[in-house]
């Protein structure tokens, strides 16, 4: 485990009273979040708890209807999902977030394929295949993916590879942030740890990472803080190291309020 | 070993090649008059027109969709530029533009009510076909226009090579095969035709405009059906409301035979030349053997019911 950031750490991503209601609904009734530099921020919470309506106002998937979001300290308006990945921020989905027939290489780049130079990739839009093979098999050692062939298509890895390969592209794209979302759900025991495996070497590559999970034990094991949401609010923002698995899920459920916790299992 | 294995492609390329190899095979020990360049220039000639569509069709299917319409749009076509030039004198280029522009409106039409009214591009085209049917029949009055201008059948000429006639319009066919095969193999357009196709939601989510994709391939398909009315007309000499019928069918089972898959996102648009020529070299290959034109159809409802077998279960493998 390397340090995990502190309170001094700069804030990448904060947003202050998310508001996000659907007709009667009320799924985000205020909620702030603060994300630092160089840590993996796990967000918890039951269901209608406003976790997937937080993640998507900072995916850009959805638009708050009161409140603020800031990107590196500067006002941030993400209209769709496309704004969001401008501004550096990446989402990996739990599944539907690769092109099963094709290659590993294409899929990587799927959406901003390198251009051949000149008037054949400018105009003819042609694409430089041998430079996206080079880059993908920089990339996937960069992050220590062992997948040997770029040129396989993604059908033929198993479930956890085929994360790792949505992992991958994500942090290979995002210039601050990423977010998974549930990104072990699918899988089994061995490919889950892989891919946790893998978003720890995303975050020691500097980049801070948000993980919606519902596995507590995958939260209790690489976050460095948890975000606990809960009717639309932010609960609380705990410590894994000082505080049980029992206790954060008593909170998450409302069974236990944050003042009966001892101070230090709150982080900051 | 392995190596080798990887190097090949993979059956669904090869699975049509070697149907048409075995089907020209047996054609010609049938007859010998089979094997001769000047009927396989005769074959080509006569997939001219429905390979043109299938290349559109190609493009419709890789997206997972189908186009049924496909054949009466390109009736449409060519009665349209027929009758711009012998209705209002308009010079051939004139005419044959508003020809391919009529036709790909009608890819734009089928397109915009997949994208936007989000129906399935199966009763969509189901719609546009009778449409595109009864509006060619009504601007025709059911009535061939015989009164074309050379330009227009310019592609119907020939030129030799050796013994062998071949057709403008043949060398038109292939080198859009050609052109197609290279911008879906090497544009980045032509790849997110085949992410469509291969998982909408993956392609979207990666910023990609899938109704732009779409958008795009059925208009773009309608400028091939449009080309394939040019080629029509200059095959026949003449515009034809009543054509394209059985082309309308016969492009899809091109498609289909030439291993591109119906559930989208996987296939190269040459197998669909291959898939077509399969189709000819039955057609051809029956007639000489002097086989009724009924057990075609039956030899042809065969082959696409064991093409999409055969695509189903080599589906079912790479699960």
């Amino acid at each position: 485990m390397s340090t995990s950031p502190n309170a001094q750490s700069p804030l990448v991503i904060q947003a202050k009273g998310l508001v996000k209601r659907y007709g009667q609904v009320t799924a985000l009734d205020g909620a702030d979040f603060e994300l630092r530099a160089g840590e993996i921020l796990a967000v918890i919470g039951d269901n209608g708890a406003g976790k997937s309506s937080l993640i998507k106002c900072l995916a850009g998937a959805t638009i708050p209807d009161e409140g603020e979001i800031y990107l590196d300290g500067q006002r941030a308006h993400f209209k769709s999902p496309i704004d969001a990945r401008r501004a550096g921020i990446e989402t990996v989905y739990q599944d539907l977030a690769v092109a099963p027939a094709m290659t590993i290489a294409e899929n990587l780049f799927l959406g901003r394929e390198i251009r051949r130079p000149g008037f054949l990739g400018s105009v003819l839009q042609m694409i430089d295949k041998k430079r996206m093979l080079e880059e993908s098999i920089a990339r996937m050692n960069d992050l220590k993916v062992g997948i040997r062939s770029m040129t396989q298509a993604v059908e033929t890895l198993s479930g956890g590879q085929r994360q790792c390969v949505a992992v991958a592209r994500a942090a290979a794209f995002a210039q601050h942030v990423v977010i998974m979302d549930e990104p072990t759900a699918a899988l089994g025991v061995k490919e889950g740890n892989m891919v946790l495996e893998l978003i720890r070497r995303v975050r020691d590559k500097g980049l801070p990472v948000i993980l919606i999970s519902h596995n507590m034990p995958h939260v209790f094991e690489i976050a460095d803080r948890i975000h606990i949401a809960r009717l639309g609010k932010r609960a609380a923002v705990v410590d894994p190291k000082h505080i049980s698995m029992s206790d954060t899920v008593a909170v998450m459920t409302g069974a236990k309020s944050v003042d009966d916790l001892p101070a230090q299992a709150l982080a900051h | 070993m392995n190596s080798l294995k990887a190097k090949l492609p993979p059956m669904g390329t090869l699975g049509p090649f070697i149907a048409l190899v075995v089907a020209c095979g047996f054609f010609a020990t049938q007859s010998d008059r089979f094997l001769s360049l000047q009927n396989f220039s005769l074959i080509l000639q006569q997939v001219m027109v429905v390979g043109t569509i299938a290349i559109g069709q190609t493009l419709i299917i890789l997206t997972a969709g189908i186009d049924l319409s496909c054949g009466m749009i390109m009736a449409l076509g060519s009665i349209v530029m027929t009758k711009m030039g012998a209705d209002f004198g308009l010079s051939a280029p004139v005419a044959i533009t508003l020809g391919i522009g009529a036709t790909a409106l009608f890819g734009l039409v089928n397109g915009l009510l997949v994208t936007k009214a989000k129906l399935p591009p199966f009763i969509v085209t189901l719609g546009t076909l009778n449409i595109a049917f009864a509006i060619t029949q009504l601007y025709s009055g059911s009535q061939t226009v015989t009164e074309v201008s050379e330009g227009m059948t310019w592609l119907g000429n020939s030129f030799r090579i050796g013994e062998t006639n071949i057709l403008y319009g043949v060398v038109l066919m292939l080198a859009l095969y050609l052109l197609t095969w290279l911008f879906l193999r090497e544009t980045a357009p032509g790849r997110h035709i085949y992410a469509v196709g291969n998982s909408p939601e993956a392609t979207r989510l990666t910023g990609i405009s899938t109704d732009k994709v779409l958008l795009g391939v059925y208009v773009l398909a309608g400028v091939f059906y449009g080309i394939a009315s040019l080629l029509s007309v200059a095959r026949i000499g003449a515009g034809d409301p009543n054509a394209g019928q059985t082309e309308n069918l016969d492009a899809i089972t091109a498609v289909v035979l030439g291993g591109t898959s119906l559930f989208g996102g996987r296939g190269i648009v040459l197998g669909t030349l291959v898939g077509a020529l399969i189709v000819g070299v039955f057609r051809n290959g029956l007639t000489l053997m002097g086989v009724s034109s009924v057990y075609q159809i039956l030899v042809t409802g065969v082959l696409v019911i064991l093409a999409v077998l055969t695509d189903q279960m080599s589906r079912k493998g790479a699960r």
